[in-house]
């Protein structure tokens, strides 16, 4: 995730969604390089800005999609 | 499975005309900012595409794509036996284009013509629906019109389109050979769950009157009923995941690769979007001409667009093998496999020319006598 956005502190940040700090754009590359490195394809369904608030958060939809 | 297989046809040619009208991508930076344009362009490949003026139509492009076309082939309008306008910009409501096309053209009445209402894969399913007709029919020559004004019903503050969408209007002339080796394959897909994805909710005959009130959506952009939607990550999830699924299908079903193709025409959805497919597929990236650098996102004709770009300008008598593949409003997705030569793949013309006979801005018009 760092290679896509390096300005965003993903370790502490827990409301990149709903603070506007990634976009649309930000969000499909994660989810690219998701199904690239973890063989995880994230569907339209699990689109939930939830999931994508914190890095955290993103990694437990990778865990559950898995 | 939606696997087709023609024997006996063949693209005989192509050819596509754009707006004169060149609008450059950096021009919206006092509406949406230097930032939003320049991750904008940097994201989707789009530095300028061309507009149509406001009474004119896919239709007029690609009449003057045909007539180029037909004149390249020495082929007259009365040996076309089928004219298809597949597209989601038709000059009316009703009747179809495919009318209008068939009258200016000199089209006989003894020509199937009818519209297919289809966007960015409208290219792959015309051909297959245009192969189907002749390989069922005695006629020789098909015409399949392709593209899109999709800038028309786009608001113009919404960053989300705006920028995307260039115009144009393409043709593909298929014709019947006694040829082993002439042969069309095409894979096609729909998936209508997404229906909602890219849509113009309203003057449909659900909402036929819809609100023209601009409203401010939650994506943060303004729209009203009759403009075009796009939900843009929703889009982006289904291609980068179900297009190369299709292509890797498609591969598997003709016994093909990455390898037996000289081009990879297809869709111009944005750069990013052709990256992935490529990184996912294995495709070489050089093999896969872009031209939304010049001319946006042209929807159903852009793979044909492309086509002209690359090959239009030389003239070496060379057959190539080309996979074409489009995807987008529908769900709809499809990717196609033909040999052209490619003294027959026509440089991109520019046209402003409005067929006056067909804007009709008085209803007396209608009742005038000839």
């Amino acid at each position: 995730m760092k290679g896509i956005r390096p300005d965003v502190d993903f370790e502490n940040e827990t409301e990149l969604i709903d603070d506007g700090i990634l976009d649309s754009f930000d969000v499909v590359s994660i989810i690219s390089e998701i199904d690239d490195a973890f063989g995880v394809q994230i569907r339209i369904n699990e689109l939930d800005p939830e999931n994508f608030n914190s890095a955290e958060a993103i990694w437990s939809l990778i865990q559950k999609l898995k | 499975m939606a696997f087709f297989e023609f024997n006996h046809i063949k693209v005989a040619g192509v050819a596509c005309a754009v707006p004169k009208n060149e609008v450059k991508t950096e021009s919206y930076k006092p509406v949406f900012g230097d930032e939003e344009v320049d991750k904008f362009m940097a994201m989707t490949g789009v530095k300028a595409s061309h507009r149509t003026l406001e009474h004119q139509t896919c239709s007029d492009l690609g009449y003057r794509a045909a007539c180029e076309l037909l004149a390249h082939k020495g082929i007259k309008p009365e040996e076309i036996g089928a004219l298809l306008f597949s597209s989601h910009s038709p000059d009316y409501r009703r009747p179809s284009t495919a009318f209008v096309l068939q009258h200016r053209l000199g089209v006989p009445e003894e020509a199937v013509c009818y519209d297919i209402s289809l966007g960015c894969s409208s290219l792959v399913v015309g051909m297959q629906t245009m192969a189907s007709i002749m390989s069922t029919s005695d006629m020789k020559y098909g015409l399949l019109f392709v593209g899109d004004t999709a800038g028309k019903s786009v608001n113009p503050h919404d960053r989300s389109s705006a920028m995307l969408f260039g115009e144009a209007g393409a043709v593909m002339l298929l014709e019947k050979t006694q040829n082993e080796a002439d042969q069309i394959k095409a894979l096609v897909r729909s998936d209508g769950s997404g229906f909602k994805y890219m849509i113009i909710p309203g003057g449909g005959y659900r909402n036929l009157h819809a609100s023209e009130e601009v409203v401010m959506c939650a994506d943060g952009n303004e729209r009203t009923l009759m403009n075009s939607f796009i939900q843009g990550t929703s889009v982006f999830t289904f291609t980068i995941f179900d297009v190369p699924r299709l292509i890797k299908d498609f591969w598997k079903q003709t016994a093909t690769g990455p390898d037996d193709y000289d081009c990879f025409a297809f869709h111009q959805a944005n750069l990013y979007i052709l990256k992935q497919i490529a990184k996912k597929t294995k495709i070489p990236f050089e093999r896969l001409p872009i031209t939304l650098d010049r001319y946006g996102n042209t929807s159903g004709a852009s793979a044909i667009v492309s086509l002209c770009d690359v090959y239009g300008a030389g003239n070496d008598n060379k057959t190539i093998k080309v996979m074409a593949c489009g995807f987008g409003i529908g769900i709809s997705l499809g990717a196609t496999s033909f040999e052209i030569n490619t003294d027959d793949i026509l440089p991109i013309m520019e046209d402003d020319e409005i067929y006056t006979e067909g804007l009709i801005t008085n209803p007396n018009q209608l009742y005038e006598k000839k």
